[in-house]
């Protein structure tokens, strides 16, 4: 359950057409600081697509988006990504020509190297790189990628690329954390481990997490609140229990599944 | 073939290499390290040594105020094809980048008043009489070869004097820029070679890293510039065309993209297949005219980049995986 009533992220009425494409249409919800709350919905419902808006990497065709108490629906991804909301991607995006520790010293924020002006900071740059680069090792042990620590990152197999683009984004330290399906392509037992792993982070770091996922059973114990998405609109919200026995959710999504098996 | 063996021709293509190896150096922080295809770099070359030139003729000002103004306006004009066309994608940018080196050697062609048109800088007009823009570099390039005339004798040539000029520049921006390759700064120019989303997604401001990239490399362009206009003591529009950014391409592609120090060698590989395609005089190529055998400079630099391009993408010095992992 969340731990605090504060609202972190809002989103009022957005929606973003492409051409005669709408994947978002007149969505809203509040998130509670400290949630977890998973997104699911078929494919095409238009979660990737939410989740663009509010990082920035797309912008909205109207309504906003509230951080903090701060619009952020007209400002660059990275300015985004500097407030403290971090988001993965859908199939996991790496850096293949840099190493796999190098993709994850990347995220940390507030690097003196990353400026022209730290050129001459020499030791600070040291000390910061040091203390990266230590973190990152931890994170690999954690998802049990060390060992390829000094490798090109491009030598990973696509389980792998997605425990690093996940790791990758824990390094960034984020107040809250946007997951596009991390554990698609992950084996059971793993995913098992990051569940714990992101419930720790909730815990000691009071971060907030909104999660896409396609399997309900997965995150069914983690959630304390469901989403579902269908053509471009909310069409449940909940308890995760609720969303389950949810006539419409069994109908556009759960229902079609079985169908499909 | 008794050329090669002549200490004159080595000279000249140790002093070549070295103006060109600076040249390749700003390529290689544009795209060994951010990926930015620059086919304009030519342009930098050509605004700095122009500027001193028009400066110094023109207007009287000192060499060494001229050639910091020189290098600067290379940087500012970076800058602004940066800011105008970096947010193209790479192939569009780099077709905007020749677009630029055009512009700006058809704008030297065509103002005749101020850069002395077609016949290059010796009609540019000279209140002074000064008849050139050498004079004051001249008093230090003769300085060092009296010193090298008792070590090296008739050798001692004013080209000789540029190699102890240019090369501790060269040595000294390579170091420099290799120490700045090995900073989070550069690492995340190496992420934004390849994908612009995840960088930005972790709170880095791409455009800003790319246009300082540029910049730096323009500045490299600008210096090469002032060495090219000391080298020669003469330009002319036709000094640059479109070819010569394509060395600096041939230097940074032999070398490796990526291995800054790898530089050195193919510069002076570079110097030597320039200096060396006016001496194959021998048969069957003595059949050729001598402005045909000119073109065989040009065929032969694009042969070794085709082939190096096939068979050896990471150069003589680089990582291939670093070049072709997918
Ligand atoms: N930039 C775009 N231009 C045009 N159409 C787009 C764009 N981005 C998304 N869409 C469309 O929006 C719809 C929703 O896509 P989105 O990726 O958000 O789905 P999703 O819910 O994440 O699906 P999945 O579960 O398959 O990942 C799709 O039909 C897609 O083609
Ligand atoms: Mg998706």
């Amino acid at each position: 359950m969340p731990t605090s009533d504060k609202t972190i992220l809002e989103v009022k009425n957005i929606s973003v057409s492409f051409g005669g494409v709408k994947p978002v249409q007149d969505v809203s919800f509040k998130i509670a600081e400290n949630s977890f709350t998973s997104v699911i919905g078929p494919n095409g419902a238009g979660k990737t697509s939410l989740f663009n808006l509010i990082s920035g990497m797309n912008k909205v065709s109207s309504g906003e988006i509230i951080f903090n108490g701060e619009a952020i629906h007209s400002i660059h991804t990275h300015k985004i990504a500097q407030k403290g909301l971090i988001r993965t991607f859908q199939g996991a995006k790496i850096i293949k020509r840099l190493t796999v520790a190098e993709n994850l010293m990347m995220a940390v924020q507030g690097n003196p190297g990353d400026n022209l002006s730290g050129f001459f900071r020499k030791k600070a740059r040291r000390e910061f790189e040091e203390s990266a680069r230590a973190e990152a090792l931890r994170r690999l042990d954690q998802v049990g990628l060390s060992k390829f620590a000094d490798e090109y990152a491009g030598i990973l197999s696509g389980g792998q690329r997605k425990l690093l683009d996940l790791s990758r984004a824990l390094m960034a330290k984020p107040s809250m954390l946007l997951l596009d399906e991390p554990f698609a392509g992950v084996n059971p037992t793993l995913v098992e481990k990051l569940l714990t792993v992101l419930a720790q982070l909730r815990k000691e770091h009071a971060m907030t997490f909104l999660l896409i996922e396609h399997d309900l059973e997965t995150v069914m114990n983690i959630s304390d609140r469901v989403i579902v998405m269908a053509d471009g609109k909310i069409i449940a919200d909940g308890l995760p229990n609720s969303i389950y026995e949810n006539e419409l959710v069994i109908d556009a999504y759960l229902g079609s599944r079985r169908k499909d098996a | 073939m008794g050329a090669f063996l002549q200490p004159g021709f080595w000279v000249f293509v140790l002093a070549l290499a070295g103006i060109y190896g600076i040249f390749a150096l700003g390529l290689q922080i544009q795209y060994g390290v951010g990926g930015i295809m620059n086919f304009g770099h030519v342009g930098m070359m050509a605004i700095s040594g122009y500027t001193i030139a028009v400066l110094v003729i023109k207007y009287q000002w000192s060499f060494w105020w001229a050639a910091f103004i020189g290098v600067f306006l290379a940087a500012l004009l970076g800058a602004l094809l940066g800011l105008t066309t970096l947010r193209l994608s790479g192939d569009y940018f780099a077709i905007a980048s020749i677009a630029f080196a055009e512009i700006t050697r058809y704008w030297i062609l065509n103002t005749d008043s101020v850069t002395g048109g077609t016949q290059g800088t010796l009609a540019i007009p000279d209140p002074a009489g000064i008849g050139g823009y050498t004079t004051q570099p001249d008093v230090i390039l003769t300085w060092i070869s009296d010193r090298l005339y008792p070590l090296f004798g008739q050798e001692a040539s004013r080209d000789m004097s540029m190699i102890f000029i240019v090369w501790p520049f060269l040595i000294l921006f390579i170091w420099i820029s290799s120490k700045l390759q090995q900073t989070s700064w550069a690492r995340v120019l190496r992420a934004t070679r390849e994908d612009d989303e995840v960088p930005r997604s972790l709170g880095k401001n791409v455009f800003r890293f790319r246009l300082q990239t540029l910049v730096i490399g323009s500045v490299f362009g600008g210096i090469a510039g002032v060495f090219w206009a000391l080298q020669f003591a003469l330009l002319a529009p036709e000094d640059f065309l479109r070819i010569v950014t394509f060395y600096g391409w041939m230097i940074l592609i032999l070398a490796g993209a990526t291995r800054v120090k790898g530089l050195l060698v193919s510069a002076i590989f570079f110097g030597f297949l320039y200096g060396a395609t006016r001496f194959l005089e021998f048969w069957p190529l003595s059949l050729l005219s001598s402005p045909e055998r000119a073109y065989l400079r040009v065929f032969l630099i694009g042969f070794v980049i085709v082939l190096l391009m096939v068979k050896r993408p990471q150069g003589l010095f680089g990582k291939r995986d670093e070049m072709v992992l997918e």
